[in-house]
């Protein structure tokens, strides 16, 4: 049965119904009279459409992606069964897990650097009160979006097979993904800044770029670093999948293990994993609100 | 020397802002600038250090020929020579005192040193100078944004000293200042205009601050200079003709004699 069909035959009779309660509901104009004669007019709420298209775009999406239900009890039992097999990890297995892990948190650092120091001078050319000319503006612009479009898993295969499989690839693809998200967040906060301060200094006779450093810099540098932290944090949990598309730290381990269902050494892996990941998360919270 | 000669101004969007002004002002004067707003005050100002060109007539800066040809690191230079006060201070807020009038210092530095904020003792020593001069110096290490309104317009001020500028342009530089602290501010103003030699030319609304501080007034209307002459022979009759009207509270800062200092 297709899609079309079903939808007349199950969805259609209440579909109508729908519209006739929405239809009914709004026919009368809802007035207000004051008490001293002045009549107000509620405008149309437009919410009880909004919603109404947001159901049919979750029912096609629910038949395009042929979600079952039933499948999802029924197999459940696997996961229990997987989890079980979690439940007795071998922990002599952490020995093997140090050097990955170690690979793992090195790239997330030194991308997360390296994006974010190359953010900056970008965010400077991408904010529009800062950069007047029209064409500067537009190329970098655009050239952010290009680095944005493809996710860091993507640019971890392409670079693996450009630089070799290893920790390299994976570094320089989480610096490109922390570059394009980065940037993109630092010249929206420059756009929001006062200027004042750099017209001022602008004005005694500095180049626009020393401008920058000297009156913008102190203004977004708190939330500079906030950004950056944060998406070492984000990075971290990227970084830890790279390994599939063969970027080198754990995320080799997950996919060796994985495949030869040695589900104890997985559980080793994600105990560690969560340990650090939790570690680093609390040590960037505190370091970002220390920031602010 | 800052002389105008048959200067105009047309903005972009068509305002003629400026109508064929002649002016020359001596080194070491201070000049207020006295119109409505709108009169084209703050266009005359921000001519003389070419935050905006000048369209027609020619406008001389201590020989140098403000016009397109003015641009780059030329037109850098040139601008060292001239300081600039604004009327909402333009502080670094988020940095000390006397790293925002080390910031006056940039020009001359490397992009290096200024982007790791690297100040030769030189520099500061000037910088604590120029904040001694207007009477701040205590403050040197407090946050910008700390302090009051007159205060962050004496660092303000303070910055621009550091700059060793033989002209100050201020942009209304009192007018978001209670009536008290716009007075001390310019007599921050008249110390530095005759201590230094410093040329001033300092826009003002308010009418009784231009005419207690400056030695010579300008009074503009409509773009064009309707009077230009010392400040003891302005009469009410002239400012009813600056103004097109005349003079309210509004344009008066202390509205009774008792507050005068």
């Amino acid at each position: 049965m297709n899609i079309k069909s079903k939808f007349k035959e199950h969805y259609w009779p209440s579909f109508k119904k729908l519209v006739n309660k929405l239809t009914v509901q709004t026919k009368p104009v809802r007035t207000h009279t004051l008490s001293n004669g002045i009549v107000v007019i509620e405008p149309f709420s437009k919410t009880p459409l909004i919603l109404f298209i947001l159901l049919i775009l979750s029912v096609i999406a629910w038949e395009a992606t042929n979600v079952n239900l039933t499948y999802l009890f029924t197999r459940f039992g696997n996961f229990f069964d997987i989890l079980r097999r979690m439940t007795s990890p071998r922990w002599a297995y952490w020995r093997n897990v140090i050097q990955p892990m170690l690979d793992t948190i090195q790239m997330s650092f030194l991308g997360s650097l390296i994006g974010a120091l190359l953010a900056l001078p970008v965010a400077f050319l991408s904010a529009n009160n800062i950069t007047k000319n029209r064409v500067v503006l537009g190329t970098t612009r655009f050239i952010l979006s290009l680095v944005r479009t493809l996710p860091v898993l993507v640019y971890a295969a392409i670079l693996a097979l450009a630089f070799g499989f290893g920790v390299f690839a994976g570094t320089v693809a989480i610096a490109f993904f922390t570059f394009g998200i980065l940037s993109k967040m630092m010249y929206e906060n420059i756009e929001t800044i006062d200027l004042g301060a750099y017209t001022a200094i602008e004005a005694t006779g500095s180049n626009k770029p020393k401008a920058f450093v000297t009156a913008v810099f102190p203004q977004i540098m708190p939330s500079y670093l906030s950004y950056s932290l944060y998406s070492f944090e984000i990075n971290i949990r990227y970084a830890a999948i790279l390994g599939y598309v063969g970027a080198g730290g754990i995320g080799l381990l997950f996919d060796d293990r994985m495949a030869w269902r040695r589900y104890e050494d997985v559980a080793v892996l994600i105990v560690m994993l969560f340990i650090v990941v939790f570690t680093i998360e609390n040590l960037s919270r505190y370091l970002r609100k220390r920031l602010s | 020397m800052i002389k105008f000669e048959k200067v105009g101004k047309i903005y972009p969007n068509g305002v003629e802002a400026l109508k064929n002004v002649s002016l020359e002002v001596k080194q070491g004067e201070f000049v207020a600038i006295i119109g409505l707003s709108g009169a084209g005050k703050s266009t005359l100002i921000k001519l003389i250090n070419k935050m905006h060109g000048v369209t027609s007539g020619t406008l001389t800066v201590n020989d140098i020929k403000v016009d397109k040809e003015l641009k780059g690191k030329r037109l850098r230079s040139f601008r060292r020579q001239i300081g600039m006060v604004f009327q909402s201070f333009n502080l670094i807020g988020r940095t000390s005192v006397i790293r925002n009038v080390l910031a006056a210092r940039v020009a001359e530095m490397s992009f290096i040193q200024s982007l790791f904020g690297i100040y030769s003792k030189a520099d500061k020593i000037k910088a604590l100078e120029a904040l001694d001069k207007v009477g701040i110096l205590e403050k040197a290490y407090s946050r910008a944004e700390q302090l009051s309104g007159g205060q962050q317009q004496r660092v303000a001020l303070a910055r621009t000293i550091a700059q060793d500028p033989s002209i100050i342009l201020a942009d209304e530089p009192v007018a978001s200042l209670d009536p008290i602290t716009a007075n001390q501010v310019m007599k921050d103003f008249a110390r530095v205009n005759k201590d230094l030699n410093i040329t001033v030319i300092a826009n003002m609304h308010h009418v009784d601050m231009a005419l207690k501080y400056a030695k010579r007034v300008v009074g503009i209307r409509d773009g064009e200079v309707i009077y230009d002459g010392p400040a003891k022979n302005v009469n009410e009759n002239l400012l009813k003709e600056i103004y097109g009207r005349d003079i309210t509270d509004e344009d008066i800062m202390f509205k009774d004699d008792e507050h005068q200092i």
